[in-house]
């Protein structure tokens, strides 16, 4: 017990350190808590025989909770009426940057020999952009005040729903034995049905139960309003993931709940410190159990993915702006702004090492972590920098078209 | 004047104002209640951002905008406001102004104008309810009663603008 404790605070002196350095530095922390965690972690400390932070399940619990509030979160800030609101644009524009992105990396997956499971969790790894990273460039570039972030945030809203289509199909896959190959097609239909007979019944429940989220959080006094929101979010969590259905999805939908309860701004003001904290220790323990030496396997596939699916991001960022009317100089910047990869990422990366196959257990949370630091700090840098970007591509593309 | 109002989802909102130019001013409001304000030169151009303030001094700020705290008043000029829009007015008439020299008959300001001269003060002396051959000269203060229109009028025609 006593030996636990003191890895946790060592585990909390990380977080403090790794995050007071990115302050310092303007950078996002999500990278820099993963980095702190390989470096105090068992393969890094461990191996140096120093003081280290042993990947052990309480962390991983607590962990599973950051992961179950971040999806809570963002459930609690997607809202349907906003997505039927502006539908054409966002749907649009989501629709392309979907159809480019996340057919790219199952196709990179496939072409490395990988399962069709492993390939759609590495298309999913780098489909889905960072709203964390993408959101605070976005306001530390001033570009919050111009007409491109409307389709980026757009864009990010559209990714959310996508997201929690995707982890509900994919956990089933991986948990429910489709990833060894040998579940069979039965086993696969039972553990979708599972999931989808599971989290329908929410959804109506959500959808109808506004009255009494409303009135379970009916109360004055903070405590007791941060404890009975934490005391309808995991139990549901908990319960789908017993059930073999994605726990995160669970926590988006009763996020999505409590989003039109009247209470979202009270949950968003007393709980973003209890998600902050909780999404720490997720990403330290992302780096907990990230072996340097498996990046080594995971090297082909990290610099391919990073040379294919930046330009892609570009790419469709770019269509999705011109969707919305945009300049081609707006539309290039909207395709620039989503090429941050963060959170979510790793939030697949975690559900594929639960998985069965080696390449699931090792490879793509190795690759997940190794994309998620070239992809953060490379983007944000390609945002500050867009004006390089575009005149490269934009000369680039003027000699394409006078030769 | 148009405002714009969209939804920034995960941050808050923005508001553009058109500034008459080609120009704008835009506001984003965060969840977290802190305010952004941007000028945007032009369409193409990127936003510069002037200042941000918390919630409470955006709120303090906005009420001195809004004129709660002093309402801007022509210089020499006082009014007081009887019922929804009928003003009363008191106008100096400074040297050269068209209508030193003249009788209240002679400029005829309740006809151009639509407000009525109640009262002249001259010095110490105050000729109230003053005839249409009362004099107005230059040095006097005008007291003036009628919609809050006219009693514009009747200032931009004794300042002479």
């Amino acid at each position: 017990m006593a030996g636990e404790l003191l890895e946790f605070g060592y585990l909390f002196a990380v977080v403090a350190v790794t995050g007071a350095v990115a302050l310092r530095l303007g950078l996002s922390v999500i990278p820099l808590y993963v980095v702190g965690g390989v470096v105090v972690g068992p393969h890094v400390a461990g191996r140096l025989d120093l003081p280290y932070v042993a990947d052990g399940e309480v962390v991983a619990l607590l962990a599973e909770l950051g992961i179950v509030l971040l999806l809570f979160f963002l459930g609690l800030e997607f809202s349907l009426d906003r997505l039927r609101a502006a539908r054409r644009n966002i749907g649009r524009a989501g629709v392309i940057d979907l159809a480019i992105n996340l057919p790219l990396g199952i196709v990179i997956g496939l072409a490395f020999g990988w399962s069709l499971v492993e390939a759609l969790l590495l298309g999913g790894i780098v489909y889905i952009s960072s709203s964390a990273i993408v959101t605070k460039t976005l306001i530390d570039l001033g570009w919050i005040a111009d007409p491109e972030s409307e389709p980026i945030l757009g864009t990010l809203v559209f990714e959310d729903l996508a997201i929690a289509v995707y982890l509900a199909v994919v956990t089933s896959l991986v948990l429910g034995g489709g990833g060894a190959g040998n579940g069979g097609v039965a086993a696969i239909g039972q553990s979708l049905a599972i999931a989808f007979g599971f989290l329908g019944l929410l959804l109506v429940a959500v959808q109808y139960g506004t009255g009494l989220f409303t009135r379970v959080l009916d109360i004055e006094n903070q405590e007791a309003f941060v404890v009975r929101t934490l005391a309808v979010v995991i139990p549901i969590s908990g319960a789908a993931l017993a059930l073999g259905v994605s726990e995160a999805v669970a926590a988006f939908f009763v996020g999505m709940g409590f989003s039109t309860s009247g209470h979202r701004e009270r949950i968003e003001r007393l709980l973003t410190p209890v998600r902050d904290v909780f999404a720490a220790v997720f990403f330290v323990w992302i780096g907990l159990g990230t072996d340097p030496m498996l990046l080594g396997a995971a090297a082909v596939p990290l610099v391919v993915a990073v040379v294919l699916t930046t330009p892609a991001k570009v790419l469709s960022g770019y269509l999705g702006g011109r969707v919305y009317d945009l300049s081609t100089h707006r539309s290039l910047r909207v395709g620039v702004g989503l090429v941050p990869r963060g959170e979510f990422s790793l939030v697949i990366a975690a559900l594929a090492a639960s998985g069965t196959t080696q390449v699931m257990r090792e490879v793509i949370p190795a690759f997940a972590v190794g994309y998620v630091l070239v992809m953060s700090a490379f983007g944000t840098v390609l945002m500050q920098r867009s004006d390089l970007v575009e005149r490269l591509v934009f000369r680039g593309g003027a000699t394409e078209s006078s030769a | 004047m148009t405002v714009y109002e969209s939804d920034l989802p995960g941050v808050g909102k923005k508001h553009e104002v058109e500034l008459g130019d080609e120009s704008r001013l835009v506001i984003v409001t965060h969840n977290t209640g802190k305010r952004e304000v941007f000028r945007r030169e032009s369409a193409d151009s990127d936003s510069e951002k002037l200042f941000e303030l918390d919630d409470k001094l955006a709120r303090q700020v906005g009420t001195l905008l809004e004129g709660a705290y002093f309402q801007p008043v022509r210089s020499g000029d006082i009014q007081t406001l009887l019922g929804e829009d009928t003003l009363i007015e008191w106008v100096e008439v400074e040297e050269g102004s068209e209508v030193a020299g003249q009788t209240l008959g002679e400029s005829d300001l309740r006809q151009v104008t639509g407000a009525s001269v109640i009262a002249i003060e001259r010095g110490d002396e105050v000729i109230t309810s003053p005839g249409g051959d009362a004099t107005v000269e230059a040095g006097d203060r005008l007291v003036v009663i009628g919609p809050r229109e006219a009693c514009r009028n009747f200032v931009d025609l004794v300042e002479g603008s």
